[in-house]
């Protein structure tokens, strides 16, 4: 392999140097004492910050509970989980506000027996305790703990070791509930430290999903800063970027007691850990089965949005409509702005983090990606506000806020993250001994590259692609904030159109910011099909 | 006294091992030996309670006339030693002791543990992390492990096959000496016939399936 150091040049460009000055941006907002004063005697922030960190930490505990007891009862063959990841989580903030608002489907289903003629008096989205809020994030985030821990127990070494020691702690007179508790749990969460955080940070900062389920009186913290920031007012939006930080610095802190309690806690971790057989848990078996109630809940949610986006009128307590129409569908597509623009920034954005992270697995060598593997992972970890404003002061640095050019960086610093992590593993685990056997026959390395070693990574490729794909697609903060208004997605339509009364347009939104990333993964799909079935 | 009544197992309507009786007294060790692929670890997840479900075993297994068969792993009181040690990398030494130690009041369960680190010669490893041990302390550990769970019988799968020769030898007769001390009747599977202990019976399983004594 040739070594170019200028293999690193598009990667720079895209996601490093952005990324480093982003960041560099955000440090004066930290000498800007009167925001942060302005910030603590706003009379919504200590109310916003206890809610934030309820929802935060309570749906980031159910997820991970949901995630075990799921995992638990299937060590040997874990479920699939891609598939649900692949709905963008305001499609599912959407979705499942449609499914539990009061003329909703779960109130009418409920209205059929008890002869109810009117809409209950629920609060069930936008309820003040952030109920709604947390039920959103725990469905969205355990397929993503699933998926997490299946991939390492799909892993040959992992699950060779593991089915070993469950095999001598039964001997040693464990029962499966009380082997996975103490032998396999401990080892999975000790290995996911980075989906966990990322869990955590993304529930205690998630914007998007806030403004369509989330409590208003007060907000989350992140709604109130996103509100602030958004303000035309300069000490206003001096008060976002103070909150901003504010709620970042709380996430590390947290990280740390969380992180401190766990290190001082040992001690008695261990003794519970190394507990005598015969105790632990004996209904955790049953409780595996609520994998059942996601796989439910997200076809319901896909059908629920394709339905309603069609629907014409339809009074209570109606189980169906009295009349479909596709007036919210040609509404979007004469709008045709935001799609348009959300399926280029995506084709765009997906591209190029694809072409610069091969050029990079092609010229460098392999010990530097461990660098960019690690910031990769940070960034996912980032709450978007944060690198949302860095980029917003970079953008203004720049004067380029509102064009085209501030958009494609906005989406492709993301991208360009989760492409790289998908792509470095099976890129560089291909085997070296085909470029000794194309060498051997005399062919050059374009040839090796083009007519062998890309064609045999189709698969990963694509699949990186796609992802990439849907990612851009679901930029809110970034996206809001460059696009200062002269450009609108479908991201940024659909969150807007929530507060609207429009439920067949917010529907047909919600269903087409799901429909896009999922026409390019089965498209990746179906190119990457092998040319002939093995045996 | 574990004894093996008319035990045969079958693969994909292929017979691995032909019916056989055993019976293993206490403190004795019986070596089966065979090719690989001949079915030897089968019969020992057969006997310990885990047997993949691609396999057909029939026959009795007993233990002091209790019949083992339908009973989970957990509850049969066989202890396993396996080519690789299996100590649980999150635990330190002294809580991979202590996990099979049975329920009683804790101070009994801590003793239980020190003693077995005693025996072992591992005074002191209590709190370290067991990737900070050698091979032959890790083996020891997994040994003393097994034992403290008071296991009725032990199976042994090639345990000693990643050792080199020389901790072989050591191993191999520290393991044997406690299996002997306490009693346990024990059977174990290996490649190597100096693994069987001196005077020990020793079984060969044939490409065939037979079962004969050598």
């Amino acid at each position: 392999m040739k070594i170019h150091r200028l293999a690193a040049l598009p990667l720079f460009l895209i996601f490093l140097l952005p990324l480093a000055l982003s960041l560099a941006l955000i440090l004066p907002v930290f000498a800007d004492a009167a925001a942060f004063k302005a910030l603590l005697n706003h009379p919504q922030f200590w109310g916003a910050a206890g809610l934030t960190l309820f929802t935060g930490l309570v749906s980031t505990a159910l997820s991970l509970i949901c995630a075990l007891m799921i995992i638990a009862g299937r060590i040997d063959k874990p479920p699939q989980a891609g598939a649900m990841l692949a709905l963008p989580h305001l499609s599912l903030a959407i979705g499942l506000s449609l499914l539990i608002m009061p003329a909703g489907l779960l109130a009418r289903i409920i209205a059929l027996p008890f002869g109810w003629t009117s809409p209950p008096q629920w609060v069930t989205t936008q309820d003040p305790y952030g109920l709604a809020l947390m039920a959103a994030l725990v469905l969205k985030e355990t397929p993503f703990l699933v998926w997490a821990f299946a991939s390492l127990l799909n892993r040959d070494d992992l699950r060779q070791s593991f089915a070993g020691q469950r095999a001598v702690a039964r001997s040693l007179g464990h029962r499966p509930a009380s082997l996975f508790l103490r032998v396999i749990a401990p080892q999975l969460l000790k290995r996911t430290v980075w989906p966990l955080v990322a869990v955590l940070a993304y529930s205690l900062t998630v914007v998007d999903m806030a403004i369509v389920i989330g409590p208003t009186q007060p907000p989350t913290l992140a709604q109130l800063i996103w509100t602030d920031l958004n303000d035309a007012e300069p000490a206003t939006a001096a008060r976002g970027a103070a909150g901003v930080l504010t709620l970042c610095a709380g996430i590390l802190l947290l990280l740390m007691v969380v992180g401190l309690s766990i290190r001082l806690g040992r001690p008695h971790t261990g003794k519970w850990l190394s507990g005598p057989p015969g105790t632990g848990l004996h209904k955790i078996s049953f409780l595996t089965q609520i994998w059942g109630l996601w796989s439910l809940f997200y076809s319901a949610i896909v059908i629920l949005l394709l339905f309603q986006s069609a629907s014409g009128l339809w009074p209570f307590p109606n189980l169906l409509p009295e009349d479909f129409t596709l007036s919210a569908w040609v509404k979007l597509l004469s709008d045709g702005g935001p799609l348009l623009t959300s399926f280029l920034l995506a084709l765009a954005t997906a591209t190029t983090a694809l072409v610069a992270t091969v050029v990079w697995l092609e010229g460098m060598r392999p010990s530097r990606d461990k660098i960019l593997l690690w910031l990769s992972a940070f960034l996912l970890c980032l709450p978007s506000l944060l690198i949302g404003l860095g980029q917003y002061r970079l953008f203004l640095a720049l004067g380029i806020t509102g064009t085209a050019l501030a958009m494609f960086l906005a989406h492709v610093l993301p991208v360009a993250a989760y492409v790289f992590i998908m792509l470095q593993g099976p890129y560089r685990g291909f085997d070296g001994r085909w470029q000794a056997t194309a060498a051997g026959l005399g062919q050059q390395r374009a040839i090796f590259l083009r007519q062998i070693k890309w064609p045999m990574l189709k698969a990963p490729i694509l699949a990186a692609f796609a992802v990439g794909f849907a990612v851009s697609i679901a930029q809110y903060v970034p996206a809001q904030l460059a696009a200062a208004g002269r450009y609108s997605t479908l991201t940024i339509e659909a969150v807007t159109l929530s507060s609207g009364g429009n439920r067949a347009l917010v529907a047909a939104y919600g269903a087409a910011l799901m429909a896009l990333p999922l026409v390019v993964f089965l498209l990746a799909q179906w190119l990457s099909r092998p040319r002939w079935r093995m045996r | 006294m574990l004894s093996l009544r008319n035990v045969s197992l079958t693969l994909h309507d292929k017979a691995l091992i032909k019916p056989f009786s055993l019976e293993i007294a206490p403190g004795k060790i019986v070596t089966v030996m065979g090719p690989s692929g001949s079915g030897k670890s089968s019969l020992l997840s057969f006997i310990g309670g885990d047997l993949d479900e691609a396999f057909t075993a029939r026959g009795e297994i007993l233990l002091n006339d209790e019949r083992l068969n339908d009973l989970p792993p957990e509850k049969r009181g066989i202890a396993r030693l396996f080519q690789d040690d299996l100590l649980f990398p999150h635990m330190t030494v002294g809580e991979n002791l202590l996990f099979a130690v049975p329920r009683m009041p804790q101070a009994e369960r801590i003793a239980a543990m020190r003693a077995a680190l005693e025996q072992a010669e591992l005074m002191g490893f209590e709190d370290r992390g067991p990737h900070t041990l050698s091979g032959g302390q890790r083996s020891r550990v997994a040994l003393m492990r097994a034992l403290l769970a008071r296991p009725r019988a032990i199976l042994l799968d090639e345990p000693f096959g990643k050792l080199d020769r020389e901790l072989r030898v050591s191993i191999r007769g520290f393991t044997h000496a406690h299996i002997a001390e306490r009693q346990i009747p024990a059977l174990q599977v290996t490649h190597d016939p100096e693994d069987a202990p001196p005077g020990g019976r020793i079984l060969k399983l044939t490409a065939t399936g037979e079962v004969i004594d050598v």
